[in-house]
């Protein structure tokens, strides 16, 4: 065998080896994930987990009291407690009007002076449900589109050309939107900044906001169907 | 002899210490390239022992083999055929062959070995 084949059979060796070790490498599986996140990444998933607990434990402490009172209380003032938390579950839901501070937004026409005729323009379920999670996003507790309280089950749907909202259509513009919350004033500025009022004038709307010390949202009326919810064990 | 031994535990010291991974899908292609590369590497031995080695013939098989293996591979991805498998058996069954008839060898020549150790005594 001359040296030069056997400098190639090794290197044929060599090619065998590397293949067998990528292979046995592939196979044995994902390598572990390495912590990348740097201090202040860390900082804040500890913030949101302990934002979390703070919030699980104020649970567990208002759910302890439920139940002190239960046993507390004679069986007159049980059922009286129990309809305390039955209104207060239905409040939470949206059952029962709400009153409180908030804003009152009223979603109008532009009318701009041209020589084209322009169409009435409509508010979109998009254009709508983008207006609520900004509302939601900056603190409102309880909001209500034209006469139709929005709650965790309400859908908002384009039905035959028109915008429904829990089932009923929607008035033409003006639209009154009632929103409470704990502090009209910051939610009346975000919403003049917003990026939703931006939107609603790209379709011919404007979005003006009223504060008001008192508003009464109206409650949702329809029966609540709860056919897709199962219990949790 | 040693060459290619040390040139191995090299190549499987490189190929562990560059951490590369092949993704999933290929994994299938470099599985039958190794194979192809056993079988290989087995005839090569047993034609040794049988005297019948040539370089030419170890060079050529060693990369014809595998490139067609994982051609046959691409192929049967494409056409939605387990053809891999056909590949898998050919190479499966020679690796098989080649190793019982060096196993054979080496026994056969240990044998030799004693007899003739026997008859020099005598």
């Amino acid at each position: 065998m001359s040296a030069s084949t056997k400098w190639f059979i090794s290197l044929v060796f060599l090619i065998v080896g590397f293949m067998v070790a990528i292979q046995f490498q592939s196979m044995a599986g994902e390598p572990e994930v390495r912590e990348t996140r740097d201090q202040w990444e860390i900082r804040e998933a500890l913030q949101e987990q302990q934002d979390r607990q703070q919030e699980l434990l104020t649970q567990i402490s208002e759910a302890d009291s439920v139940i002190d009172n239960y046993n507390e209380k004679s069986n007159q003032e049980n059922i009286g407690a129990l309809k305390e938390s039955i209104q207060k579950l239905e409040q939470d839901v949206g059952l029962t009007e709400a009153t409180g501070s908030g804003v009152e937004l009223s979603v109008e026409v532009i009318f701009t002076e041209g020589p084209e005729v322009e169409e009435y323009p409509s508010l979109s379920p998009e254009l709508l449900t983008r207006l609520i999670n900004d509302l939601n996003t900056f603190g409102a507790t309880e909001i209500a589109v034209g006469n139709e309280r929005i709650t965790n089950l309400t859908a908002i749907r384009l039905v035959n050309g028109s915008t429904y909202v829990n089932n009923r259509p929607l008035p033409s513009l003006p639209l009154s939107i009632k929103v409470l919350s704990d502090n009209p004033n910051k939610l009346a500025d975000y919403i003049q900044t917003s990026q939703s009022k931006e939107l609603y004038a790209i379709e011919n709307m404007d979005i003006k906001t009223n504060q008001r010390k008192e508003l009464t949202l109206p409650e949702y009326e329809d029966p609540l169907r709860l056919g897709i919810l199962q219990a949790n064990n | 002899m040693w060459l290619p031994i040390l040139f191995l535990i090299i190549g499987i010291s490189l190929g562990f210490l560059t951490d590369i991974r092949v993704p999933e899908e290929y994994a299938s292609y470099l599985s039958i390239a190794v194979l192809a590369a056993f079988d290989t590497l087995f005839g090569g031995v047993r034609a040794y022992l049988e005297n019948k080695f040539d370089e030419i013939i170890f060079l050529t098989g060693f990369f014809f083999n595998i490139t067609l293996a994982a051609a046959l591979a691409f192929l049967g991805v494409q056409l939605g055929v387990d053809l891999y498998l056909a590949a898998i058996f050919a190479f499966g069954v020679r690796l098989f062959q080649n190793i019982a008839s060096i196993r054979r060898h080496l026994i056969d020549q240990r044998l030799i070995n004693k007899k003739l150790e026997k008859n020099n005594r005598n």
